[in-house]
């Protein structure tokens, strides 16, 4: 699973959300580091609707524009609940390493 | 941008795309404060990526769920089969003997509940494999007798169909364990049609009709399984299944009299036509693509009338 997505998934388990919502909380979720565009979110949004990972919860017109609330779907929950373990798993490795590198430097030094 | 421009880079989508995520995706980049060039980049990119997209879209998810539902389905058909060869047995052992158990009925039921297996794990080599024994098993079975009565491979057509269906479907599918919704209805008309077997056995006066509600009861059962998913997975389900639907009409006004001569006339020769045999390769290939087509229109109305 590709960043944007592991984002899109991660702002839409909170709570149903239109397409700018999403890009807003995953600006928020990143600390300002990631603002999807455009034609990102709407290619992402797509796929995981043909997914079946996300599907709409329900649309109303904002100054005569479609406003569409996109949700999470007990595909989509799975999806992002591997990822999470799957991305928590290698970070902890990393952590460990790291740990043990200063470790190892803190007892050459010494 | 204004907006004028913002709908000329829209433009560069597919139809169906622009007319499903249009509107909202204008409202985005007119909110958006960075406009220039790297958001035209973006907008470019996407819509490339939703042409190719477009060509493939959504048909492996379908396909999965199509492999699950159609290998439920035909392994009900190959054990109300062998169940049905196992009642005939039991109860009329002394006349019939071990006559009635056929080989081939048991094959076809491990081959297709391989395919099951696999087709819930995601295994797509065993579940390729698992359909084209299955398939092989519905079309070398009534093959046998075709020479003596050609209507055998009329009356297994659909079965055949389905067969290629899920073997097609098996090729495509997305990997991956998976359940999908309605699956349990799918189950139940399994379960309707074994049971059919027992509640109406051959030698029961009446049991052709019965066994007849009981097919189109579990047909219903399969259908709501179809109806319970949503729209855009139910239409492209409704695609895969047109080839079986046809079949139907293809039989019945197609080779009708044909079928009725035969029972009349078990000694004639009259075999299926080469022009009989294109139709019954071309229409279930036609049914699919027109029921795209249609499910292509279909969805562009739909979002054009939004």
């Amino acid at each position: 699973m590709n960043e944007p997505t592991f984002l899109i998934l991660t702002a839409l388990a909170g709570e149903s959300q239109h397409g700018y919502a999403v890009i807003e909380d995953v600006e928020r979720i990143t600390g300002g580091r990631v603002r999807l565009r455009a034609g990102t979110l709407y290619a992402a949004l797509d796929r995981l609707r043909g997914e079946g990972l996300i599907e709409v919860d329900r649309e109303e017109v904002v100054q005569s524009r479609l406003r569409r609330y996109y949700r999470l779907t007990a595909a989509g929950e799975q999806s992002l609940a591997t990822e999470t373990d799957r991305l928590r798993e290698q970070a902890t490795i990393a952590e460990r390493r790291l740990r043990a590198r200063r470790a190892d430097f803190g007892g050459a030094t010494a | 941008m204004t907006e004028i421009r913002y709908r000329r880079l829209l433009a560069l989508y597919p139809r169906d795309f622009r007319q499903e995520y249009g509107e909202e995706m204008l409202g985005v980049l007119m909110a958006d404060p960075r406009p220039g060039l790297t958001q035209v980049a973006d907008v470019a990119r996407g819509a490339v990526a939703a042409h190719f997209r477009g060509l493939w879209a959504g048909e492996s998810r379908a396909a999965r769920v199509v492999q699950i539902f159609g290998a439920i389905l035909l392994f009900a058909v190959a054990l109300r089969r062998v169940t049905g060869e196992l009642f005939v047995t039991v109860r009329h052992f002394d006349e019939v003997g071990w006559q009635y158990l056929e080989v081939t009925s048991s094959l076809r039921l491990a081959a297709w509940g391989v395919v099951l297996v696999a087709a819930l794990l995601g295994r797509r080599l065993l579940g390729v494999a698992g359909a084209a024994a299955g398939l092989a098993g519905e079309i070398l079975v009534p093959a046998r007798s075709y020479v003596d009565t050609p209507a055998t491979v009329l009356y297994a057509y659909w079965l055949i169909v389905s067969a290629a269906l899920v073997l097609i479907a098996g090729l495509i599918a997305d990997r991956g364990a998976v359940r999908p919704k309605g699956s349990l209805w799918v189950v139940a008309g399994g379960v309707v049609l074994v049971l059919g077997t027992v509640l109406a056995p051959v030698s029961q006066f009446g049991a052709y009709d019965l066994q007849w509600i009981l097919v189109l009861f579990a047909a219903v059962l399969a259908a709501v399984a179809i109806f319970r998913q949503e729209p855009r997975l139910r239409a492209r389900l409704l695609c895969w299944a047109a080839p079986v639907i046809a079949t139907v009409p293809v039989v019945e006004f197609g080779f009708g009299e044909l079928i009725v001569y035969n029972m009349g006339h078990p000694e004639s020769t009259r075999m299926i036509s080469p022009l009989q045999w294109a139709v019954l390769v071309l229409v279930p290939a036609m049914a699919f693509v027109g029921a795209s087509v249609l499910d292509r229109r279909g969805r562009v109305t739909a979002a054009a009338t939004r």
